[in-house]
């Protein structure tokens, strides 16, 4: 998204990215501000002070007075940025990034399997139960209701993959031998894109999916109907398209 | 042969800065044909067309020359064994033998890296080469492994020279050249040598075993359902960034040694709370080992090691802040030069100060996962390993260069020099934080394959526009370079009137053993306007081995 010729960040499509911007918004406030008053100051030394106009003073900043001058102004710097810093992304930790929803909120579970150059997405069909005859598997194609949480639980086949849904804020290594989660809610209905943020090949830059977010009803619809033909065409014997796995 | 199979620190340091020169011209060229790419994908450059695969090919080998064969010869290889004898006040390094056999190393290491680029199966996993892509799974080919070949051998030479390094400190110095009396350059270069004898083993041992699951058929990196075998290529992150986020200050802080010592000797000034900066200096280094973890915040972290991770990052911004308010504190109240060397190092302090605080952005979880992998990450390294290493190394050359080679360098084309390169700079690295910010990932042959990145267009264009005129501004240098080297005015011992041994005890260029006499010395590197020196006509320096009245003898 720009605003003119200026980039921004891309429509927020999720329940909680707003946190995320928001803690952006708030450290490039306080960068901007630490940041012109340093350069401000540096540009004035070197402008009043620069040869010619008065005698160097010899100044070695050694004693008790400079050392606490400088440990003050750290001080107030550190703690002031670096401690608004943390204690925001702790509670973002904390109320958001870490705190998946508990099997009573009924989150929607999704399997993906990433692989050199594409995103199988395995839903669990009515049954509830993943790896079955029932399971919608799609590639390239993720479908998620508005409002309900939704987690992902990723594995990888090959190299290590990223799964990066820039509208929702969300960013989570896919790797080969252990499985990853990451967790988001939509809030907005539309299509957006799924990428690969981590080097996998040589066309990682195709590594590319979409993401629809469409009301409950219409998801649950394209549930049914894609159980439905997935059930029909289901071959016992094809064990490669079998990828999906049991976890609680 | 004497020059060539030379034992002698000042002719390696030569050997070692042509060798880092020259492939940071290559380094740099493959910079300009990514960025060519990336705004204009599939179209040709002076008739070459650059694929998908020469595209990745082309950002892996930018990254591994630029950190391994290029700002490590120049900054620690050529810098360091320059100036660590003439600054001490000693005759040679403690091992001279096994300098040469580093820089040798170091040049077979660049022949393997080259091959590792131009044949036809090339390497190809980013210079962060993360199994299993780099592994056979990944990467068959020959040009993988003679990669990881390169970094074995170049871990080896740079191991060799750390080693000669410290002890070179510890032993080596001259009488009354206490630890805190050395210029702050040997500190940042000493602390360096330190991370490097640490850590660059702890690339080696990752490269080995990756050289083992390549050649041998281990599996220590590799897993899936597709390879069916239980390594771990998460093992590999850890160590490589065990080694390489130490590899960051490995490269800064020697930049930070220069910069403290050129601002107090062009503001004429003592470099304000030395002692200070040293302790920060040596803070850094002790926590640069301990954050390695953010660079695996979405890799797959436990939440608790995340936690630490995160605090003990944003812990360095303390020692770091220190720094650059001494920095600022020499300044306020001096007498301030503005020679080409400090313009450059004015300019480090300007792109360090961007690079420092874009830190903060992503030193933070949930910030770092929406930035992480993205140009904004790109546009940060850059400002801090490119440009403020750059515009440090440049100083640094343009300061050293007299002492060097016996001649004097053009001010005017220098200054020209820098006033094209720091905006070029700015521009380039703080777009990329932009286009980060609005989520474009890295190492993508085509960003317009994603909707989201297409309204980006005009940016990576303006972008490589800019980095077009950057490298034409680095031609002034090369022509300055050779110009002066080869017509420049004779520079005399002392050309910029500061107190350190290599300008007060050396001849220029200095002779085979540096030193006529071994000095005694009794100062700091810093005494610029002492009060003792009133009066003393146009002299405002103290040499470090100057005897003032009333100094015991």
């Amino acid at each position: 998204m720009t605003l003119g010729l200026l980039p921004l960040r891309p429509l927020d499509a999720s329940a909680d990215g707003f946190r995320n911007d928001a803690l952006f918004n708030v450290t490039m406030l306080m960068v901007t501000v630490l940041f012109v008053i340093v350069t401000g100051i540096l540009v004035w030394s070197v402008v009043m002070h620069r040869k010619g106009r008065h005698r160097a003073q010899y100044e070695r900043g050694i004693g008790r007075r400079h050392l606490l001058f400088t440990i003050v102004i750290t001080a107030v710097i550190f703690f002031g940025v670096d401690g608004t810093l943390l204690v925001d992304s702790y509670l973002d930790l904390d109320q958001v990034l870490w705190k998946f929803p508990r099997a009573e909120d009924h989150p929607l579970e999704i399997e993906v399997l990433a692989q050199q150059w594409s995103w199988n997405v395995r839903y669990a069909g009515p049954d509830g139960r993943f790896n079955t005859p029932d399971d919608v598997v799609t590639l390239d194609d993720l479908h998620v209701p508005v409002g309900r949480a939704v987690v992902v639980h990723m594995k990888s086949k090959d190299v290590v993959h990223s799964f990066y849904l820039p509208n929702f804020r969300v960013k989570q290594d896919v790797l080969p031998g252990i499985e990853t989660r990451a967790w988001f809610a939509a809030k907005r209905a539309g299509t957006y894109e799924l990428g690969c943020a981590q080097l996998c090949g040589v066309n990682h830059y195709k590594m590319r999916g979409l993401v629809t977010v469409e009301s409950a009803d219409a998801f649950d619809g394209w549930l049914r109907t894609q159980s439905a033909i997935g059930k029909a065409r289901w071959d016992e014997d094809d064990t490669d398209a079998h990828w999906g796995w049991p976890w609680d | 042969m004497g020059l060539i199979f030379s034992r002698d620190h000042k002719v390696i340091a030569r050997q070692f800065l042509w060798l880092g020169l020259a492939f940071l011209a290559v380094g740099g060229a493959m910079a300009i044909v990514i960025r060519w790419s990336l705004a204009y994908p599939g179209r040709a450059i002076a008739g070459y067309v650059v694929t998908p695969s020469s595209y990745t090919t082309l950002f892996t080998m930018h990254g591994t020359i630029m950190i391994f064969f290029a700002v490590t010869p120049i900054l620690i290889g050529a810098f360091g064994n320059f100036l660590i004898p003439l600054q001490l006040g000693a005759r040679d390094m403690s091992f001279p033998t096994l300098n040469m056999v580093s820089f040798w190393t170091q040049l077979v290491a660049s022949i393997v890296a080259v091959a590792a680029w131009l044949v036809p199966a090339s390497a190809n996993a980013g210079w962060t080469g993360y199994p299993p892509l780099s592994t056979p799974v990944g990467t068959p080919g020959i040009g993988q492994t003679l990669w990881t070949l390169a970094l074995i051998l170049a871990g080896a030479s740079t191991t060799m020279g750390a080693v000669n390094y410290i002890t070179t400190v510890l032993r080596e110095r001259a009488p009354g050249m206490t630890l805190m009396r050395m210029p702050l350059t040997i500190w940042g270069l000493w602390l360096t040598s330190i991370l490097n004898a640490l850590f660059v083993p702890v690339l080696g041992a990752a490269m080995l075993l990756l050289l083992s699951d390549r050649l041998f058929g281990t599996h220590f990196f590799v897993a899936g359902v597709m390879v069916r075998a239980g390594g771990d290529p998460l093992l590999y992150q850890h160590l490589f960034w065990i080694f390489g986020h130490p590899e960051v200050y490995i490269l800064i802080l020697p930049v930070w040694g220069i910069v403290g010592d050129l601002i107090s000797f062009f503001a004429r000034k003592p470099a304000y709370g030395y002692r200070m900066s040293v302790i920060s200096m040596a803070t850094v280094t002790v926590l640069s080992s301990l954050v390695y973890g953010h660079h695996l915040f979405v890799a797959a972290m436990t939440p608790m090691l995340g936690r630490a991770f995160m605090v003990l990052t944003l812990l360095i911004s303390a020692p770091a802040m220190i720094l650059f308010l001494n920095w600022m504190h020499t300044l306020w109240r001096g007498s301030i030069r503005l020679e080409v060397p400090m313009l450059f190092t004015l300019g480090v302090l300007f792109v360090f100060g961007v690079g420092g605080l874009t830190g903060l952005f992503l030193a933070d979880i949930p910030q770092d996962v929406y930035l992480h992998d993205t140009f904004f990450v790109v546009g940060h390294f850059h400002l801090i390993m490119a440009a403020a290493v750059f515009l440090g190394s440049f100083a640094a050359i343009y300061f050293w260069f007299p002492k060097m080679f016996g001649r004097s360098m053009s001010r005017t084309l220098g200054t020209i020099h820098f006033a094209i390169t720091l905006p070029c700079l700015v521009v380039i690295f703080g777009g990329m934080l932009l286009l980060g910010n609005a989520g474009m990932q890295r190492r993508l042959y085509d960003p317009s394959a994603y909707e989201l990145f297409r309204p980006l267009r005009p940016w990576n264009v303006a972008l490589t526009h800019t980095a077009f005129l950057l490298a034409a501004a680095q031609l002034l240098f090369v022509w300055n370079f050779f110009a002066s080297l080869l017509r420049g005015k004779p520079a005399t011992d002392n050309p910029w009137s500061v107190g350190t041994l290599e300008w007060t005890h050396t001849t220029t260029p200095p002779g085979p053993h540096n030193f006529a006499e071994i000095p005694t010395v009794r100062h700091g590197p810093h005494e610029f306007n002492h009060p003792q020196l009133d009066g003393d006509g146009d002299k405002d320096w103290l040499g470090q081995a100057e005897k003032l009245p009333g100094d015991p003898e």
